[in-house]
């Protein structure tokens, strides 16, 4: 009954969302804005790579490549938040009540909430691709194809597992909106998104560690870009790996105490 | 089903101003309430807004927690196995809500199929029974928000009776809903839900005729309070006399209605509010219960006396309105 549900759950948000072509459409443009702003963001400085520390080892790597990943990763971030606010809009049609009235699991359904942003995110991806590529070039430097394979599933696993805590959040309250635009822009900084990590106080390095996103950047971009091997990486690998585990298990907890208050509190059909 | 001392409060939290301190308060929404409904009933939860009905349904189908007393699903607690509970009961709610309006009716029906675990062979054919049994197969393929109030409404029953409940809770089920497709709908309830397939309903509603026209027995239900459980015409029978005279009249006084009451065969005197005028004059609604119809020139009487306008009479044995009148006091 589980990947029922998740199925189902994928299935409904995507009619929802692609609703018309020109959704479509704009799905495939929107990332080109984006992609534009952090190529321009660089372009009078006249560099062509930018250099990472990472684990004591500097790495040279191409600062097309280097925004181009911070980009793919973050929009992948904002789609799990916005899958959140899904959430947000069964609550305003009702629906969230119907939701709950059946026996469906709970974490399969937000499980096949940010899953469908997952895919809904394929779209964006090509579209990021495409600008970039049609664009610029990037000089990729793969010499691990594993340790990148796993880099990519890790990072995208674990923003999953963030998103469905984004989903239990917006269940549990009616402010999950304000709470998920507040982590935007720290997210950006403290991720090191636009800028190397070097470049932060340590003071703050402490938070940056915390967000899966800071470990996604660092094993995609030195697998990709800096012909890292998986040794050099496993101390990210690891990192995204327990954060994946955590995440899934706050957001058990989180959908739980969500539906305890619900009925507690009589929220389920307030908005 | 069952609820045995069930009660419900609400938290209300208030601020003096924007930044102000909250202060909290209780709302007793539904006060010790006990009933019991056997299987294959169709029971009516009455009441007027706000008196406890919705609560009542929301608590029996897990979507709300009781903060005091027990209630029973088929035998089930409705909060320790709640999750036994969802699997037999659903619920209907008046409305336009509870629908994805972006997907098209057998789209929404599909989904609710699949998350109440439907066989997977059965879905489509339990899907087209539904549409044809509430006259919406043309409009399957349509998005919902192309339907008009009715149509959504006739969706919601489709929605409710996805996962064959045993127990199926229709809440308001004809609000807003014109008299034609509530008439139908009614008469669907009645013979498709209860009659045919044998399921155990309650239906709660503030429109004394459909439960009149529906149910089995009925349950009265101010303030949070059930204050009375029965067959309509047991309940009327408890009624102090057999006929009530409704009385529309314009120039109604205080006095006119004090004269009402020291009438010997006058057991109970009520007004309700009528939206319509006569010549320029507001016109009240009398309904007066009286020992029998030989009482009707001596209330005619008084009422001329006192100088009121007597614009029509009916006189009538007892409606499902005035015992609820009767129970809770007008």
């Amino acid at each position: 009954m589980f990947w029922r549900v998740v199925m189902a759950e994928v299935e409904k948000n995507l009619k929802q969302f692609f609703f018309t072509a020109r959704t479509l459409f704009w799905t495939l443009m929107l990332p080109l804005g984006n992609g534009l702003y952090l190529y321009f963001l660089y372009l009078p400085f006249a560099v062509k790579s930018v250099s990472l520390e990472f684990n004591a080892s500097w790495y040279a790597l191409d600062l097309v490549g280097f925004t181009l990943i911070g980009q793919l990763l973050y929009t992948f971030y904002t789609m799990m938040l916005l899958s959140g606010a899904t959430f947000e809009r069964e609550r305003e049609q009702g629906t969230l009540e119907a939701l709950f009235l059946s026996p469906a699991n709970r974490i399969a359904v937000i499980f096949g909430g940010a899953l469908s942003s997952a895919l809904n995110y394929v779209w964006f991806l090509f579209g990021i691709l495409l600008s970039w590529v049609a664009f610029v070039g990037v000089k990729i430097m793969i010499s691990d194809f594993l340790a990148l394979f796993a880099s990519v599933v890790l990072s995208y696993l674990s923003l999953v597992m963030l998103g469905m805590c984004f989903e239990a959040l917006f269940v549990y309250s009616r402010r999950g909106g304000m709470y998920a635009t507040m982590l935007q822009e720290p997210m950006m900084f403290f991720s090191g998104l636009v800028f190397p990590l070097q470049a932060m106080p340590i003071a703050l390095l402490s938070v940056s560690y915390l967000i899966p996103l800071t470990f996604g950047l660092i094993s995609m971009r030195l697998t990709l870009l800096g012909a890292a091997s998986m040794s050099d990486i496993a101390v990210p690998l690891m990192a995204l790996a327990s954060m994946t585990l955590v995440f899934l298990m706050l957001a058990a907890w989180l959908i739980g105490q969500a539906e305890r208050k619900a009925k507690a509190k009589a929220t389920l059909a307030q908005f | 089903m069952e609820a045995r001392h069930l009660s419900r409060d609400y938290v209300s939290t208030k601020r003096s101003h924007f930044i102000g301190k909250k202060t909290a308060s209780i709302v007793r929404a539904l006060d010790h309430i006990d009933f019991e409904i056997p299987e294959g009933e169709l029971f009516g939860l009455l009441g007027p807004n706000g008196a406890g009905k919705t609560t009542t349904v929301k608590i029996l189908c897990t979507l709300l927690e009781p903060t005091g007393g027990k209630a029973f699903v088929k035998g089930f607690n409705v909060v320790k196995d709640a999750a036994r509970v969802r699997r037999i009961v659903n619920m209907v709610a008046g409305g336009e809500r509870m629908l994805y309006y972006r997907l098209t009716g057998r789209e929404n029906l599909k989904y609710f199929a699949e998350l109440y675990d439907v066989p997977k062979k059965e879905i489509e054919s339990r899907v087209n029974t539904l549409f044809d049994l509430v006259g919406l197969s043309e409009r399957a393929d349509d998005e919902v928000e192309k339907y008009s109030k009715g149509m959504k409404q006739r969706l919601q029953i489709c929605r409710g009776l996805i996962n064959d409940p045993e127990v199926l809770f229709l809440d308001e089920p004809t609000l807003g809903l014109d008299v034609n497709i509530a008439k139908d709908l009614r008469k669907f309830i009645r013979e498709r839900i209860v009659e045919e397939q044998g399921k155990t309903v309650l239906l709660t509603t503030h429109y004394m005729y459909e439960a009149e026209e529906l149910c089995d027995r009925v349950g009265f239900l101010n303030k949070g309070k059930l204050i009375a459980v029965g067959r309509t015409d047991e309940l009327k029978r408890k009624m102090p006399s057999g006929f009530s005279m409704e009385v529309l009249v314009t120039r109604l006084t205080d006095e006119a209605l004090e004269g009402l009451r020291r009438l010997e065969q006058v057991k109970k005197v009520l007004t309700t509010a009528y939206e319509a005028e006569v010549e320029g004059e507001k016109i009240d609604r009398l309904i007066v219960n009286i020992d029998s119809d030989r009482a009707t020139p001596e209330v005619l009487n008084c009422l001329s006396k006192m100088g009121c306008q007597v614009v029509s009479v009916n006189i009538r044995g007892p409606t499902l309105e005035d015992l609820f009148m009767f129970y809770t006091g007008g």
